[in-house]
């Protein structure tokens, strides 16, 4: 009899505790949108493998979603930081060999992760509880489900020194051809963010893209006189910290950047527009099925108010959750639009439309500018 | 037993006993396979070459669907035709090999006077100064090096602040096919000095010596002696100097600002940039085709120089 009672104390002793752990754990999860799926969370993996870009871009990563998502979870998270268009091949690779992916969640351009669902490497994420909670924005165009999450928008601005420009902002991308610029603007050496202003700017209508863009290869062209550097991100911060360049079509973050680190900068949406693009996370297949939830989890996590305002506030770019307020520097800021009106000025084209035809236009720049 | 023991030591027990199991492994009527057993490392590590040039080859007839990002099912030639017909790779492949040919030409040109004098001083302390100067180099890579260029020939690196002190406005030394150039002469000299150096240790002095006593002037001595000689030493480093600066990558992508690509970059932009693996491919093997027709050229018109390990065309 003493026997029964002490083994039906301990009984109820443990199942007190087993429950109130579970609604201890159930608490502390939901904030993560994970309470519904808590009765099969599967094991957890040591660490999430994530792609990321270097210098600012993966310090606001980790400060606003990978240190809050290892806080609430307790696994690690490691920032590789292979750049996007150096693992995109690997990942194929894995997957089509059935190997596990060398990483768990990628960071990447919407028009390369485009690529990767088209190949049918992507997981799909339409189960992600926090998408509810989303903009359109979020949603990639063009593609079936959520092979891809959109995190959030960004804007190929005209960057300048206030010095070089005494009479004022440029107000047109055609100001740049101006002679007194000649060997001191720069662009992305594939020419992205600058082929659809150089449409406009060239005389053509956008709704000739892709049909017709004669006018932005003879607008480029003109460009190509003034000996334009040709560069990735990380140049254009350095070129404008060195002197070396007056203006620059670049991503804002990267002006923003330069600019907290003392350069005197500015930025417009020049009259003939921007382009607007937008980033994103996916997961590649092959990951093992706990692995896969988790990193899961992870994007999900990241579709938070709290984790986006403090991303984004690093990046000084506009999320994809209502509530998410711009840092105090963008605020009003062309570069970072939250109106419709602020839209009216950027000029956005489907992904589907980029990813078909960026080989050929990435081949007219370069022979342009390689002439 | 103790007298026979310190006869037959234990060492020759031990060789004796690895002589057996060596002839149990390998027969002695193996014997005739052992030039072929000692090449297998090698045949093993060019098969993989060739595998992979196979796999690369195969992949060069195959083209890019956008709509799937797979590549075609079916072969086809359009790669090549694209690679011989756009202009893009014409430029790019123009200017890989005029700026191989050039950087060749003056790395030779300041290597041979750097080997030379490094060879036959004197000096102990000048030789010794000359090897360190020599291969320092070879501990910063490539990049590293090109970056050091940026920060010394840039808008406001040293040289420009040097002009700026007599009143000269900065210029742009930088982001040019001359600067592209520079850097690759700048790495490559210390491989042509090396490549150089053994060859004009094996010319006796004496004979310069000789040369001398009969007559001959400085120049005279360098042009009917030294350099007739220096040959195979200057066929060798010119090839290694020409291959590396046809397929380099760094020094384009660093100090061309982007507008200055060789092969490897536009290479790359395929494989990386627009996914395209079958245009990359049939770059890739274009451009070790045209390295492979120069080395032949060379070989027909010089030998092999020191690469022919002795054996060199008389």
């Amino acid at each position: 009899m003493r026997e029964d009672k002490l083994t039906s104390l301990m009984l109820r002793r443990r199942r007190f505790l087993q429950g109130a752990a579970t609604i201890g754990g159930a608490a502390g999860l939901s904030s993560l949108g994970l309470s519904s799926a808590f009765a099969q969370e599967p094991e957890k993996p040591k660490e999430l493998i994530v792609r990321a870009w270097g210098g600012s871009w993966v310090d606001a990563l980790k400060a606003g979603v990978s240190d809050s998502f290892t806080a609430k979870t307790g696994i690690a998270v490691r920032h590789d930081l292979t750049e996007d268009n150096e693992i995109q091949p690997k990942v194929w690779a894995a997957v089509a060999q059935g190997r596990v992916p060398p990483i768990h969640i990628n960071w990447d351009t919407t028009t390369n992760a485009t690529k990767s669902a088209l190949r049918g490497v992507t997981e799909d994420l339409s189960d992600l509880s926090n998408l509810k909670s989303t903009t359109d924005l979020a949603k990639p165009v063009g593609l079936d489900g959520y092979p891809i999450v959109n995190t959030y928008g960004y804007v190929y601005v005209l960057a300048y020194r206030p010095d070089a420009f005494p009479n004022g902002a440029p107000k047109s991308w055609k100001d740049l051809l101006d002679p007194k610029y000649k060997g001191r603007i720069a662009l992305y050496n594939d020419g992205i963010g600058f082929h659809f202003p150089a449409q406009v700017a060239g005389g053509g209508k956008l709704e000739d893209i892709p049909a017709n863009m004669q006018p932005a290869w003879d607008f480029v062209a003109k460009m190509k006189e003034q000996q334009p550097l040709l560069g990735e991100d990380p140049d254009f911060t350095t070129w404008f910290q060195k002197g070396e360049i007056d203006a620059a079509c670049t991503i804002s973050t990267n002006a923003r950047e330069a600019k907290k680190n003392g350069i005197d900068i500015k930025w417009v949406v020049p009259e003939e527009g921007a382009k607007f693009d937008t980033d994103g996370l996916w997961i590649p297949k092959g990951l093992p099925a706990n692995e896969l939830y988790w990193a899961k989890e992870y994007i999900n996590h990241s579709l938070t108010v709290e984790a986006q305002q403090i991303w984004l506030d690093g990046l000084g770019l506009p999320g994809v959750v209502p509530g998410v307020k711009p840092p105090a520097d963008l605020v009003d800021d062309p570069s970072y639009p939250t109106t419709e009106d602020a839209f009216k000025h950027l000029i956005r084209i489907s992904s589907k439309v980029q990813v078909e035809n960026e080989s050929e236009w990435f081949s007219k720049f370069k022979a342009i500018m390689q002439g | 037993m103790r007298a026979a023991k310190s006869a037959y030591p234990l060492t020759w027990r031990i060789m004796d006993a690895l002589e057996a199991f060596a002839a149990f492994v390998w027969p002695a009527r193996f014997g005739r396979a052992i030039p072929w057993l000692m090449l297998a490392p090698a045949l093993l590590l060019v098969g993989l070459l060739v595998l992979g040039l196979w796999q690369i080859g195969d992949a060069s007839l195959r083209t890019l669907d956008t709509s799937t990002f797979l590549m075609s099912e079916t072969y086809t030639l359009a790669n090549y035709r694209r690679a011989f017909t756009e202009s893009l790779f014409a430029v790019v492949a123009w200017r890989s090999l005029a700026g191989s040919l050039m950087v060749t030409a003056v790395t030779l040109i300041l290597a041979f006077p750097y080997a030379y004098v490094m060879v036959r001083t004197s000096s102990p302390v000048i030789r010794k100064l000359l090897l360190i100067a020599l291969f320092l180099p070879f501990f910063i890579g490539q990049v590293v090096r090109a970056y050091g260029w940026l920060i010394i020939l840039g808008n406001q690196g040293m040289v420009n602040e040097a002009l700026s002190l007599v009143g000269i406005a900065p210029i742009r030394l930088l982001y040019n096919y001359w600067a592209v150039l520079f850097g690759l002469v700048q790495y490559m000299l210390p491989f042509a000095v090396l490549m150089l150096a053994p060859a004009l240790t094996a010319i006796p002095e004496e004979l310069e010596a000789a040369a001398g006593s009969l007559g001959a002037d400085w120049v005279r001595t360098f042009r009917h002696v030294v350099l007739p000689l220096a040959r195979p030493g200057l066929v060798g480093a010119g090839l290694v100097v020409l291959t590396l600066s046809l397929t380099d990558f760094a020094m384009p992508a660093i100090l061309g600002g982007g507008s200055q690509d060789f092969i490897a970059n536009a290479i790359y932009d395929q494989f990386f940039r627009t996914s395209d693996q079958g245009l990359g491919s049939t770059l890739a093997l274009l451009l070790v085709a045209t390295g492979s027709l120069l080395v032949g050229l060379v070989f027909t018109l010089f030998g092999a120089g020191t690469l022919a390990m002795g054996r060199a065309r008389q």
